[in-house]
């Protein structure tokens, strides 16, 4: 019997033409609080607080019933996260954590949360906090965004002003507090571990894992993390009902999502719809089309760390993670970078391993030499002096480095190189030299130092 | 980067140079307050160190090791962990700057968007390469990792502040005519492609300047 295929070409997303947005919907200045107040904002929190409507398990519940899975980049269902915390001990105090690092290249969306609908991000935090009995919520911005750290820090401290954070919210006798954290430039830090240790003011290492997070995470507490885009679909989950949420997108990777597309395509930028938009249609209607009208070559679907598409993989796959996956991809973070006909592939993964090599925390060796190598390799062949048998010395180095690390950076470094050479080959062998047969030393420079990378 | 490592700022047996003296060296009673709220934010003062750090990076313009001591000193932590969370970022300035700093993003989306255009032009126009600085202290120029700012590449971020969005040789020359002149750009906000139909533009009255999504322009040079 023959294994029913997900993509078959039709579009999960429904009727997204006529798609109310609602993340972001279109009211004028909706980051002012009496803005967001005249608009239904935190009504979620009172139905919750003041009218019972879920006690915290029951809220969990919802959640997990939602089928809401993280936007971070891992797609974890966040109800089932939320309930790995362990049972409520008074004496212990409980975390939540926010991770707004979003330092993957191609990935530009809770930037737009935080501008323009900072306050349901922070009413989705109070939510979470009340469901997992969270003392306190730690947001960890990347310090690049230091004007977004502002006008969320002002919409933090309206929301103190207004009673929705802080002592007895809403006289309901649930405290819970909002701390905004500022980070200054790491790319680790956005891995959920490292930003731990991080927010406790340390050098952003990653931890080994166990013990998770819901048993030691920071300050050896019981934590939760969750990202910006997850934290506020919540409220959108308790107003609109579990049942809205399962019933908008993909059916196993459901609800609103902001695609965050760049590249060549003629209006990039964040655009909200349900999930499981097919590709085809986010390039040719929603961006309006490739620049210069040329063709599409290959796609990024979700970060740099997802494997890259060719243009054949993304017709008839839509962007959940399911088909995604049958296409030989991830969702990540739905941040798509599409790339036209005039691309070069080689300058463009050297580019990549440049950015992993950089951001390399260095403390495992795999990672920290061989994200090294990766660059130094692809340099060279991008510079017209790689031979034939360094694309399998690269995909050698990949299983070297793949899955032999404390964190998944090294994982991440590799999955570019390894698909892209997999699904390019013709193009990078066209930059190699031809040697005549491997392992020996030809006195083509291959067994000594590569020149240093300008 | 990891091509051009910044000067090491201890040299093992030799006393780091000193910049600021004992008199600099010193909170007003309003910073310490700001310092004080910080520590009471965390469970324990080691939460409030990038913070702090932050402060004294605004304050001195950059963080040489006595600035470093300082910070440790204020929170009564160990010197060597506060010189270790000052390394480990890359947007603590370990060495003297320029006035204005120019981050030149050119990641990926960037690098195809004319990322090292931009770069290579500024470059050009201020007569310095990347990691260097201006012989009058005023530009340096940095080559950075993605700023999440991809769908209006290519783009800049003026000293870890302001982002400049959608960038174009003129619009460069226009930035750093107005750095000369000290006017930093203003809080760009990039209008969502979706409000153009719905809102009619921009949706924050406040916005000092608006910015719409364009077209990117194709790429000279890649690398």
């Amino acid at each position: 019997m023959e294994v029913p295929k997900i993509n078959d070409g039709t579009s999960k997303a429904g009727d997204w033409r006529n798609y109310k947005r609602v993340l972001l919907p279109p009211v004028r200045d909706l980051h002012k609080l009496e803005v967001y107040e005249q608009n239904g904002g935190y009504s979620a929190l009172r139905a919750v607080l003041n009218e019972n409507k879920f006690d915290p398990k029951g809220l969990g519940e919802h959640v997990k019933q939602s089928g809401l899975r993280g936007r971070g980049g891992a797609a974890f269902n966040t109800g089932l996260k939320w309930s790995f915390m362990p049972p409520v001990d008074p004496d212990v105090p409980r975390f939540l954590c926010c991770n707004g690092d979003e330092s993957e290249p191609g990935t530009f969306k809770d930037r737009q949360l935080f501008e323009y609908n900072p306050h349901l991000v922070i009413e989705g935090m109070v939510l979470a906090n009340y469901a997992i009995s969270a003392k306190a919520c730690y947001i960890y911005i990347r310090g690049e965004y230091a004007s977004w750290i502002d006008h969320f820090q002002k919409a933090v401290d309206e929301a103190y002003a207004k009673g929705y954070i802080g002592e007895n919210i809403l006289g309901s006798g649930f405290s819970t507090d909002i701390v905004v954290h500022k980070g200054a430039g790491a790319y680790i830090c956005g891995e959920e571990t490292s930003l731990m240790e991080s927010l406790e003011g340390k050098r952003g290492y990653p931890r080994v894992k166990p013990p998770f997070p819901a048993q030691k995470g920071i300050w050896a507490r019981p934590t939760t993390i969750n990202n910006v885009e997850t934290l506020a679909c919540v409220p959108l989950i308790v107003n609109k009902g579990a049942d809205w949420f399962a019933a908008t997108g993909a059916e196993k990777h459901p609800g609103p999502v902001l695609y965050g597309i760049s590249g060549h395509v003629n209006k990039p930028g964040v655009y909200e719809f349900p999930t499981g938009m097919l590709i085809t249609d986010l390039i040719d209607e929603v961006c309006g089309g490739m620049r210069g009208g040329k063709k599409l070559k290959a796609l990024v679907p979700g970060g740099s760390s997802t494997p890259v598409l060719t243009a054949e993989q993304c017709i008839g796959t839509t962007m959940d993670a399911d088909s995604l996956r049958e296409a030989g991809s991830m969702l990540g973070t739905a941040g798509m970078l599409v790339m036209d006909e005039d691309t070069n592939m080689v300058s463009f993964l050297r580019r990549i391993t440049h950015f992993y090599h950089h951001e390399s925390c260095g403390q495992c060796t795999p990672c920290r030499e061989g994200t090294g190598w990766l660059e130094k390799l692809v340099t060279r062949i991008d510079e017209g002096e790689g031979n034939f048998r360094d694309l399998d010395l690269l995909l050698d180095l990949c299983d070297q480095i793949e899955g032999r690390t404390i964190c998944a950076l090294a994982d991440a470094a590799a999955w570019p190189v390894r698909w892209t050479i997999r699904r390019f080959r013709p193009e990078f062998e066209a930059k190699c030299k031809p040697s005549t047969f491997a392992g020996a030393d030809l006195g083509d420079g291959a067994s000594t130092e590569p020149a240093p990378v300008s | 980067m990891a091509s051009s490592s910044p000067e090491p700022l201890y040299v093992p047996g030799e006393e780091p140079a000193r910049h600021f003296g004992p008199d600099d060296l010193v909170w007003t009673a309003e910073e310490q307050q700001t310092i004080d709220g910080w520590v009471a934010q965390y469970p324990t003062a080691d939460g409030a160190v990038m913070k702090v750090l932050w402060l004294a990076q605004e304050k001195f313009a950059w963080l040489p090791a006595e600035v470093i001591e300082f910070v440790a000193d204020t929170l009564d932590l160990p010197r060597a962990k506060v010189f270790g969370v000052a390394t480990f970022y890359t947007q603590y300035y370990k060495q003297e700057m320029g006035k204005w700093v120019l981050d030149v993003c050119t990641c990926f989306s960037c690098q195809l968007c004319g990322g090292y255009d931009i770069l290579h032009y500024l470059e050009d126009q201020l007569g310095i390469k990347k990691g260097e600085t201006t012989q009058d202290g005023m530009f340096s120029i940095q080559e950075v990792e993605c700023l999440g700012a991809c769908g209006s590449a290519p783009m800049l971020q003026v000293t870890n502040g302001p982002y400049v969005h959608n960038l174009t040789p003129a619009k460069c020359d226009t930035l750093l005519a107005n750095l000369r002149e000290g006017k930093l750009p203003g809080f760009e906000s990039v209008t969502l492609p979706q409000d153009e139909a719905e809102l009619d533009g921009n949706r924050r009255s406040d916005a000092e300047v608006i910015e719409q999504y364009v077209t990117p322009p194709v790429s000279a040079t890649i690398e």
